[in-house]
């Protein structure tokens, strides 16, 4: 194997030849170089990766707790960074929250703490929301922050519906204004998660700016102001932001003065300039292979902690065959997640909850867990008259168990499972032909339209759901729920009474110890039903210089670019 | 060239465009998958029917194709290149933002390219079927075949990472002093890869044009009366093989506009090559027709130009009738 620590030259030029063919978006064939570098990583990386703690800052010897400026790099463009123009869930609502405030903020582990609202109480039934909110908050051009301006933008987000909020209002019936500094919500029955969105997650429109904005999606620069702890002061599309510190931030000024955030057309470039110093830390995702070199270098840390992106295998409930319980039960057996996790993640994973749910999300079911047993696959397509033909392939009904896998081209990891999985199921005589193809042409097999109603044409397909999913019950019911206006998720057209069942129970929840039973309950029916096979979630892993800046906070599931790294909040 | 050829030639190109322009609004439209995700972003799962519908609306997309189409090329005609659907900020305006950064990237290397395509080559066939210009070929050979990312990675690897000489990513140090210093030191290593990754063709096609003159009778007789030798492949062979070398740089620079996508995804630099490949992945169909509009224009323009500059280096073509063999 390659000696640990890489000094000289020629390993690094080979890291880099390894990296590039990792580049999806310019290599022709971006499996075949992965794999390589994969394979020959995994019996050494495995070791560290395992015993690496949570948050991994073992060389941190000089670790910075203020810094003038800072350069960060993110991954694409984020529009003109205002709740209507930004692009992605993460980083773009991260960075939002570098700009902009909500009225709660989710702390490290998730929970909600006071931020714009210093206070909150709920009435008894559950439906009326009281907030009081800080003193002496100005937004970025020096007028006051008041009860008005949260008036404004529970409104605003419900005219102008192409938000991630206006769902999350929808049970809002009035908002009253008792005085500068109170407000009063009123919902049309008790929201358990009202708390965490919009609450937490809708950032705070000023009025006095935003009342003559009739077109939000063509927000441009000048309508990011916010209250935040920066004020953006620069932005060059696709390629850079530059964010000054908000000296009157009510929280105090936060720790570093500037932060210059760039962006990166192909992540191993990010990589490369955070090793030579250009950049402090990267918002981009470190790869698996890369971890046990950052951590190796003295002038490189790494953030590490769970991530609530799950990666599934996705299957087409509606397929002949396919539509038979047992055989997707079989196709679950015959997986083993472990080994996706050693040889995909080099151990950078969590293991799979089969009803979906992530094991360190407050919904979790922790009783549920993966069952690998090639046997018991065997023996259960055995019973149903399933039997292997001469090329070793069953069948069943004359029908051979015979499925195409869609995977994102651009996505090597999956790629690399796919071909794990094929070869799993082979052993159990499922034969699985791997098709990579361009990530809106999969999407639009799996998800046309992105409206369920509308079908589907795929047999098999890796997938994933982003974070905010793990962490909200309602969207859980969306997974699996037969009728599309419910279950805007269930992407493999599942029609499963027992899901349903527990879908609406889901629904109904009208407080939190409801809704994490009936969520257990929901669970417990979809890794019965197996539209899915959940297969692992990957950790969230950040590289950046300790030296430059040590003050990073990570935020279970999300990472390290939010203001809780940078201001005393929450 | 004649008049009447020459807008006979007009005429032909003209009809390119026109074709290139219906393909234009075509082939996005050809695609799987279509814009919603980039019009409805993160949470456009979470959208009903009735807003996916209004979603569509506000872009025309709704309207049947005939009428998409009559409005494009409306638009194309009087200059409105309509608005992107990612910031909704007209596609003209993002064009130009990267216009100038891709000529400074792509017009530098093609110049270099052909300096040091020129030079190689003329060296290479001055010294044919010599131990030197076999390995001057093969050298350019393997030159030739590494892929442009890889070329691009090494450099990162060797001049960023491992000596710190040069900067890796963008155009400008972001939240640096910027500055003409700053912009240079930028480019050398894209212009690098591009000149690596580009010169070989030059070189070689320069290389087999030089020894077919080398060979010629005029080059015979030059050499027994004794011009010499600098002056005989400099100005005597040079000049008369400099023709297929001609087209082959002004082809080139056809591509000019959209040929260095993979170099400007290493660098991250913010080229019209990158702002038309995530064009595609989101299904921005303005964007799409109007960067392949402005390359279509580029590549029609400078075969025009080709053939409009052709006679000045050629007497051949400036005289026909002269021409006696």
């Amino acid at each position: 194997m390659r000696p640990r620590r890489i000094r000289s030259a020629l390993p690094l030029l080979l890291a880099a030849i390894a990296l590039s063919a990792a580049c999806s978006t310019a290599a022709d064939d971006p499996a075949g170089g992965t794999d390589a570098a994969e394979e020959s990583d995994t019996d050494e990386a495995q070791g560290t990766a395992e015993e690496e703690a949570e948050t991994g800052e073992a060389d941190t010897t000089a670790g910075a707790a203020n810094a003038e400026a800072l350069t960060i790099a993110i991954g694409g463009d984020e529009g003109s960074l205002t709740p209507y123009t930004y692009r992605t869930g993460y980083p773009g609502w991260n960075l939002l929250g570098l700009v902009w405030d909500t009225l709660l903020v989710l702390d490290a582990s998730n929970e909600p703490q006071p931020l714009l609202a210093s206070d909150w109480s709920i009435d008894d039934a559950g439906t009326t929301w009281t907030l009081t909110l800080h003193e002496g908050v100005t937004w970025h051009d020096g007028e006051p922050f008041t009860a008005d301006d949260v008036a404004f933008t529970f409104d605003y987000v419900s005219r102008f519906t192409q938000s991630r909020w206006t769902n999350a209002v929808a049970g809002v019936v009035d908002v009253t204004v008792v005085d500068d500094l109170e407000v009063t919500i009123e919902l049309d029955a008790p929201d358990p998660e009202f708390a965490v969105r919009p609450l937490a997650d809708m950032p705070m429109l000023p009025e006095h700016l935003w009342s003559t904005i009739d077109d939000p999606e063509a927000a441009g620069v000048e309508a990011a102001v916010g209250t935040g702890p920066y004020r953006l002061t620069e932005y060059e599309q696709d390629q850079r932001y530059r964010l000054e510190a908000n000296e009157d931030y009510f929280a105090g000024p936060a720790r570093v003065e500037e932060l210059n955030i760039a962006v990166f057309a192909d992540p191993s470039t990010a990589f490369a300039a955070l090793r030579s110093g250009e950049l402090d830390m990267s918002a981009i995702r470190l790869e698996p292979q890369l971890v046990e070199q950052f951590e190796a270098a003295d002038d490189l840390a790494v953030a590490r902690g769970s991530g609530f992106a799950s990666t599934l295998l996705q299957i087409n409930t509606e397929r002949p065959v396919l539509d038979r319980t047992e055989v997707r039960q079989a196709i679950g057996l015959a997986i083993d997640p472990s080994e996706l996790i050693e040889v995909v993640l080099l151990g950078t994973g969590t293991a799979p909850n089969p009803g979906f749910v992530h094991p360190d999300s407050p919904l979790s079911d922790p009783s549920l867990t993966h069952t690998f047993d090639a046997a018991a696959a065997n023996e259960l397509l055995d019973e149903l008259g399933a039997l292997p033909g001469e090329d070793g392939v069953r069948a069943l009904d004359g029908a051979p168990l015979s499925f195409e896998l869609l995977v994102y081209a651009d996505n090597p990891p999956r790629i690399r499972a796919a071909e794990l999985i094929q070869e799993m199921l082979a052993e159990v005589g499922i034969e699985v032909t791997i098709s990579p193809q361009e990530a809106v042409t999969v999407d639009d097999q799996v998800w046309p339209g992105f409206d369920v109603s509308q079908g589907r044409d795929f047999d098999l397909s890796m997938w994933g759901w982003s974070a905010p999913v793990m962490l909200d019950a309602g969207r859980i019911a969306a997974l699996g729920h037969s009728d599309p206006e419910i279950g805007s998720l269930n992407i493999g057209g599942l029609d499963d009474p027992a899901v349903d069942a527990a879908a609406e129970a889901v629904q109904a929840a009208e407080d939190a110890e409801q809704r994490q039973a009936a969520a257990q309950e929901l669970q417990a029916a979809l890794a019965d039903a197996r539209p899915f096979v959940t297969l692992y979630y990957g950790d969230e892993i950040f590289g950046y210089r300790p030296g430059s800046y040590d003050g990073w906070v990570f935020q279970d599931g999300q990472g390290i670019l939010s203001k809780l790294s940078f201001v005393e909040v929450g | 060239m004649t008049t009447r050829r020459l807008s006979l030639r007009i005429g032909q190109y003209l009809l390119v465009l026109l074709l290139a322009v219906g393909l234009n609004f075509a082939l996005p439209r050809a695609m799987p998958g279509g814009p919603l995700a980039t019009l409805g972003g993160e949470d456009v799962g979470l959208l009903g029917a009735e807003e996916r519908e209004q979603l569509l609306a506000e872009y025309d997309l709704d309207r049947p194709l005939p009428e998409q189409f009559g409005r494009y090329l409306a638009g194309v005609a009087t200059g409105d290149l309509g608005t992107s659907f990612v910031d909704r900020r007209p596609v003209s305006e993002r064009l130009l933002a990267r216009l100038p950064w891709t000529l400074l990237l792509v017009g530098s290397s093609l110049v270099l390219t052909t300096v040091l395509g020129v030079a190689v080559g003329a060296w290479a066939a001055a010294r044919r079927e010599r131990r030197r210009d076999t390995g001057t070929i093969i050298g350019v050979l393997a030159i030739d075949a590494a892929p442009p990312f890889w070329v691009g990675m090494l450099l990162i690897a060797g001049f960023g990472v491992q000596l710190g000489w040069l900067p890796t990513f963008g155009a400008v140090t972001p939240g640096g002093p910027g500055g003409f210093g700053d912009v240079l030191a930028h480019l050398v290593l894209p212009v690098a890869t591009l000149t690596l990754a580009g010169f070989a063709q030059t070189a070689l096609v320069t290389r087999s044009s030089m020894l077919s003159v080398l060979g010629s009778e005029p080059l015979f007789v030059a050499r027994a009366k004794g011009v010499p030798r600098r002056r005989l492949i400099g100005h005597h062979a040079l000049r008369t093989a400099a023709l297929p070398v001609h087209t082959l740089v002004l082809l080139e620079m056809g591509w000019l506009i959209g040929g260095a996508v993979v170099v400007e995804t290493v660098f991250s630099y913010p080229g019209v090559g990158r702002l038309l490949f995530e064009a595609v992945l989101a299904r921005d169909f303005p964007v799409m027709q109007g960067a392949f509009l402005l390359l279509t224009v580029t590549v029609i323009a400078a075969n025009l130009l080709a053939d409009l500059t052709y006679p000045l280096l050629d007497p051949r073509v400036r005289h026909p009738v002269e021409v006696t063999q």
